[in-house]
């Protein structure tokens, strides 16, 4: 198999969208096919996978894929291919990175990952349909943060779903520009039609943070919808969420049941999301029926072509719903890197698709010197 | 699982019409604590600065020493109650195994032991008749030492035992004690409170632990507010945290952040390399190295302030740094019989996970070696040559970077000279001096041989400075004609 031909079988299955199911049996035939042809074609995963005592030729289930960190993603370039036919790298923020380097994803085709990312967010954000909407970012423009997975994502989104007035509202040190945004953002409110407004948590805050200081408020139209992303870490991310929504449904007039919360990072290049908009056809619906938007019942859903486990993180072993363990993705949209990648996210299984509790905080300089109550929060008391 | 009652109050503190607080959380046992109210905590403390005045700050240093010492000896008996009490909850509440809360107990208590603690009053007071009256000072003139009405201790509870150390310290310069301990670190100074009415029940008057979620009711800002001194353990955020709710006339003695590190010198390693495959006896006293080293690691499963993150192993010795590293990984699972690993928390086994596949990676494309200890133990070695120090994410995960001299090492390790504390050695020679004095230099407050790391003398300098001297205010007396009384015995 080689890379062109899984292209093809994956681009097919990109284009049937995300209601489609993917039975077991044929998700697992890709993905062992993938997994071979990552072992083959990606020295260093397959070296990795030699040395987890695994041969990819006796792997006969998905599960049995080793999945690999997403700390792994600094270490060495994890191309399945030729290294001169990546197409474009994306990097990791490097915020939260300390004293490593940044991760990096060696995307092999831009065209495959531009299929992959348009159905689901369309399902999730445009639930309605075709119609195109003015996409407001509160991101840097694609240009602006070339290794940017998320810039790039949101310019294929414009160009695929956004209308006149649609454009990016954050530089390329990432410093916001207010007055132009509030305009766009009154541009809509003047016109009536609906617009989406995309963004990271930091990047909203921020915002409201100069809205406040000059008095700036919008009432977007009816039918408005934001997408939101990115950062929580610990563990009062619940409370941290309520009050973010609460406060961007005062800064923007767009209820929270319309905030969409997308999960994504720039070592896949799948993205989940919350169906809040789109009644996920796969969930039970009574429940559904009963609180459909209310931040405690809220979940992620993948789409077709990935599947996520909760694992223990140490024994690495599924653990039981409702249990919270550590996130593994297999995502079959990573075919030109590596597809099988754990996360250091730290989440529990829920019907329909998975609750995301946030990013574990990692090692922080501890010595007898764990926060006070560090202990309490690691066993998961509320305190 | 039995209730565990997570307070010791002076009996003269009535808890009646005190509402009784539940804290759960799975796998644990229900902990109660008395959700006492602001004008309760001040009752409190107005209490045991009275119970101070009218016992302890006359007793002498040795009823408090005689004291402790038979609390701690209690605390040593396997036939005693009082160990059997402590050892009920400490395992649960702390997260070590149980073998490894028993060997935790143990090392602390024995700190605890007349011999010891009298090791510290000597080391910290030339003259200890200090804490009892007026002495003469160096020229003549008099001066005498007295800790604060009113010490809060504010524990962390990453270490069983750390909290109540502190306690101990508190009352030999004769300053009462309000203890607030973390949860991992609750059983022990509730239950030495219970052991000190035991065996001194006026001295005991002089103390009360209490646990309350820290950020509970307002109840730390309170006592912070109220407190003749704090001290307190935990995160550089925690001090930060603590400092801010301190008014500026009250001192504050902060044990923050801290990290060890271990340097092995070629000399531990089989000696200079004469083309000789160490064996027998060579061997077995590398192999021992490598078990102390394993030991100062698993010790607290990494979490004491002396524990070790990285250790420096130079070149040149008959068993080379790599060589050692997969002894010391060998080490670790001989260690894990004795001292099983205790619980990892989610967040810790993610880090762990991380580390460990980025590194098998890494192992592949030439760029070090891992050794682990796989789904059924944390510990996790990284041999990295041309790697630079990085705390470890706890739990018995260690760096081993090979250096062509130590020299190297105590360079790579002045960037995190704010964090350093103990420093293992093994094996330097005749260059041990000049070791010494770098480090010393770095601002590293204890050096030890790996054998000795998890348990510091009494009179160690905690973090560099006097744990009594730390706690007392001095009055001295200038003038030797006033003085002709007043002045304690010579």
């Amino acid at each position: 198999m080689t890379f062109q031909e899984l292209a093809k079988e994956l681009l097919e299955i990109f284009r049937r969208g995300v209601d489609e199911p993917l039975p077991d049996p044929l998700f697992n035939d890709l993905a062992l096919r993938v997994f071979r042809f990552q072992c083959r074609s990606n020295q260093a995963y397959g070296g990795f996978v030699i040395r987890r005592g695994l041969d990819p030729e006796r792997v006969m289930r998905w599960e049995e894929i080793p999945f690999l960190p997403t700390r792994a993603f600094k270490t060495a370039a994890l191309v399945s291919g030729d290294l001169e036919n990546v197409e474009r790298v994306f990097r990791t923020s490097g915020t939260t990175q300390g004293r490593e380097g940044r991760g990096e994803h060696h995307v092999m085709e831009l065209a495959l990952y531009r299929e992959c990312l348009l159905p689901n967010f369309k399902a999730h954000l445009f639930p309605e349909g075709g119609k195109r909407l003015p996409i407001l970012c509160l991101l840097p423009s694609p240009e602006a943060a070339a290794d940017s997975s998320l810039s790039f994502m949101m310019g294929e989104v414009v160009r695929a779903l956004g209308e006149e007035g649609s454009g990016f509202f954050l530089g390329s040190e990432g410093e916001i520009r207010g007055k132009s945004f509030l305009r766009s953002l009154q541009a809509a409110e003047r016109g009536g039609n609906p617009v989406l407004v995309a963004g990271t948590a930091f990047a909203f805050v921020r915002w409201m943070e100069l809205a406040q200081e000059n008095g700036w408020r919008a009432c977007l139209p009816e039918g408005s919808r934001i997408m939101e992303t990115g950062g929580y870490k610990g563990r009062s991310r619940e409370l941290l969420r309520a009050d973010l929504y609460g406060a961007m449904e005062a800064a923007f007039g767009v209820s929270e049941g319309r905030i969409v919360n997308e999960y994504g990072m720039t070592e896949l290049l799948s993205q989940f999301y919350e169906p809040v908009l789109a009644k996920d056809q796969r969930a039970n619906d009574q429940r559904m029926m009963t609180s459909p938007t209310g931040l405690a019942e809220r979940y992620h859903r993948a789409p077709p072509w990935v599947r996520t486990r909760v694992l223990d993180p140490l024994t690495l072993k599924d653990l039981p719903p409702g249990e919270v363990g550590v996130l593994a993705h297999l995502d079959l949209g990573n075919l030109g890197s590596v597809a099988a990648v754990l996360t250091e996210d730290l989440g529990r299984q829920f019907p329909g698709g998975f609750q995301l509790l946030g990013r574990s905080s990692g090692s922080e300089p501890r010595g007898c010197s764990l926060a006070m109550e560090d202990f309490l929060a690691s066993r998961g008391v509320e305190s | 699982m039995n209730p565990f009652r997570a307070w010791h109050l002076p009996p003269g503190f009535s808890l009646q019409e005190v509402e009784v607080a539940a804290l759960e959380a799975p796998r644990l046992p229900t902990l109660f604590y008395p959700a006492l109210s602001e004008p309760r905590l001040r009752e409190l403390m107005d209490l045991l600065r009275r119970e101070r005045e009218a016992t302890l700050v006359s007793f002498p240093v040795s009823r408090v020493v005689d004291a402790v010492d038979r609390v701690a000896g209690r605390l040593l008996d396997p036939g005693d109650n009082l160990r059997a009490r402590v050892l009920e909850t400490l395992a649960p509440y702390s997260g070590f195994s149980s073998p490894m809360a028993e060997a935790i107990l143990e090392g602390m208590a024995r700190g605890w032991m007349r011999e010891c603690l009298w090791d510290l009053v000597r080391s910290e007071f030339s003259d200890p008749a200090v804490l009892e009256g007026f002495r003469p000072g160096p020229t003549g003139d008099r001066t005498r030492a007295l800790g604060f009405p009113l010490t809060f201790h504010l524990g962390a509870g990453t270490v069983p035992g750390v909290a109540t150390t502190s306690l101990i310290r508190g009352l030999l310069v004769k300053s009462a004690a309000l203890l607030k301990p973390g949860l991992g670190d609750l059983t022990l100074p509730v239950v030495f409170a219970q052991g000190l009415e035991e065996e001194d029940s006026e001295l005991a008057r002089n103390v009360a632990v209490l646990y309350w979620p820290v950020e509970e009711g307002g109840r730390t800002e309170t006592v912070l507010g109220e407190a003749d001194l704090v001290v307190t353990y935990g995160s550089d955020e925690t001090v930060r945290w603590v400092r801010e709710r301190i008014p500026p006339q009250t001192p504050l003695r902060s044990y923050r952040h801290r990290m060890g590190f271990g340097l092995v010198g070629r000399e531990a390693l089989g000696g200079k390399a004469d083309g000789e495959v160490p064996g027998g006896k060579a061997l077995d006293a590398v192999r021992s190295v490598a078990l102390d080293a394993a030991r100062s690691v698993a010790l607290f499963d990494q979490k004491g302030c002396v524990s070790p993150h990285v250790f420096f192993v130079e070149k040149g010795g008959k068993v080379e740094p790599e060589e050692w590293a997969a002894l010391l990984a060998w080490a670790f699972q001989e260690v894990e019989t004795a001292l099983p690993s205790g619980e990892v928390s989610l967040e810790d086994g993610v880090a762990i996970q991380q580390l460990r596949g980025a590194a098998e990676l890494g192992e592949g494309l030439g760029e070090g070696v891992v050794h682990h200890g796989g789904e059924g133990a944390p510990w996790t070695v990284l041999f990295l040559p041309g790697g630079v120090v990085e705390l470890s994410c706890l739990n018995r995960t260690v760096r081993v970077l090979p250096v062509d001299t130590v020299q190297e090492a105590l360079s790579a390790l002045k960037e995190w000279a704010p964090y350093l504390q103990t420093v293992g050695i093994a094996g330097l020679g005749g260059r041990r001096a000049e070791v010494m004095e770098g480090l010393a230099r770095l601002g590293v407050s204890r050096i030890s041989d790996l054998e000795g790391v998890p348990w510091p003398r009494p009179w160690w300098h905690h973090d560099g400075s006097g744990p009594l001297q730390d706690l007392v205010r001095w009055t001295d007396v200038e003038g030797v004609g006033v003085l002709s009384q007043g002045i304690a015995e010579e």
